[in-house]
């Protein structure tokens, strides 16, 4: 009975931590970031308000100024926000140019409904399909079917295609967060970059397997390191 | 927020250069270069592209944690030394890649 009971109430944290959990997250910063000054940490920065601090990590501001809107002491709520996210040790810098963080809040609206969400970005399904892909076309290439060459050709392109995806939308998100520049493109090509860095990612977990012979030659050559089948075989004297 | 751009690419930029020159005059053999930098290419992927994946599992699950804004930060300045790092894999393997795109090469 006892153990029944234990056994439900043990049951019913994960349940209780996943409603908390999609909660606290689904108008927040997906990075958990609080009063994340102009031009922000990421591409997500919106400013509607035009307050010089990205409105997704304003919302424990949200919920702290209505609950002590009764006592008429917004500011005081606000301050002791600004200072608990000092004390988290992030980088946080003061708004240099509040004209141009308003400006850009007028940008806002535009992409405000796309950047809001935290997920959407196809990871399991993606990944599924390169690695299902990949046992096909290996299984055409154990056939005979498939030379050995296109094989490894076409997952090269692949993860070329990838790398250079991910590459180049990165280097332009990063740009445009340095610059501070918002546009309507930002949650697409936030998109992009996270679909292409899946490519990347499972294309290069394909490259290592089709190379593993010259993967492991890296530590041979640098940390003198022998394989484990010629281990065995030198201990066993084998050679 | 500000993220800095050439000043973590300068020491790769210098190393391969330096790796590539001792290379070329003979002091090291051409299969430590490559390896060096197949090495490094790696480790960076692994932290930019793992970190990148991890935060890209914790933003669909909506899961928040400390750890996500520093994940971030160096998933971006390793990010863009992975991208300087490929483009000096291309280097290194710069005949097959061009057999890649070549449509019939007897392959």
């Amino acid at each position: 009975m006892m153990r029944d009971r234990l056994i439900k109430a043990l049951a019913t944290i994960p349940i209780v931590t996943a409603f908390s959990m999609s909660g606290s997250c689904a108008a927040g910063c997906p990075y958990g970031l609080v009063n994340d000054p102009y031009p922000g940490h990421c591409p997500r920065y919106i400013d509607i308000n035009g307050d010089g601090l990205c409105d997704l990590s304003q919302a424990t501001t949200a919920t702290t100024d209505t609950s002590t809107s009764s006592s008429d002491d917004d500011t005081v709520a606000t301050d002791s926000i600004d200072d608990s996210t000092n004390g988290r040790g992030h980088d946080v810098d003061v708004v240099d140019d509040p004209q141009n963080a308003s400006s850009i809040s007028d940008t806002g609206d535009i992409d405000g409904n796309l950047s809001d969400d935290g997920g959407g970005y196809y990871l399991l399904p993606i990944s599924l399909l390169l690695i299902s892909g990949y046992l096909f076309t290996h299984y055409l290439f154990s056939k005979g079917i498939l030379s050995p060459k296109k094989h490894r050709r076409l997952w090269n392109l692949f993860v070329t295609a990838g790398y250079l995806g991910t590459g180049v939308t990165g280097v332009i998100l990063t740009f445009m967060v340095n610059m501070g520049v918002k546009t309507a493109l930002n949650p697409s090509i936030t998109f992009w970059h996270a679909e292409f860095a899946i490519l990347m990612v499972i294309g290069t977990l394909i490259h290592i397997h089709l190379y593993w012979k010259p993967f492991k030659n890296i530590f041979k050559v640098l940390f003198g390191f022998k394989t484990f089948k010629g281990e065995f075989k030198r201990n066993n004297n084998m050679e | 927020m500000v993220y800095d751009i050439l000043l973590p690419s300068l020491p790769f930029i210098i190393g391969y250069l330096g790796t590539y020159l001792l290379y070329r005059g003979g002091y090291i053999k051409k299969s430590m270069h490559i390896n060096i930098w197949n090495l490094i290419l790696g480790l960076i992927f692994l932290i930019s592209g793992g970190g990148g994946f991890i935060l890209l599992i914790l933003l669909e699950l909506g899961t928040l944690l400390p750890i996500n804004i520093h994940l971030l930060y160096w998933h971006v300045e390793l990010g863009l030394t992975l991208v300087l790092i490929t483009i000096f894999h291309f280097h290194t393997y710069w005949k097959t890649s061009k057999k890649m795109f070549t449509i019939n090469n007897g392959g």
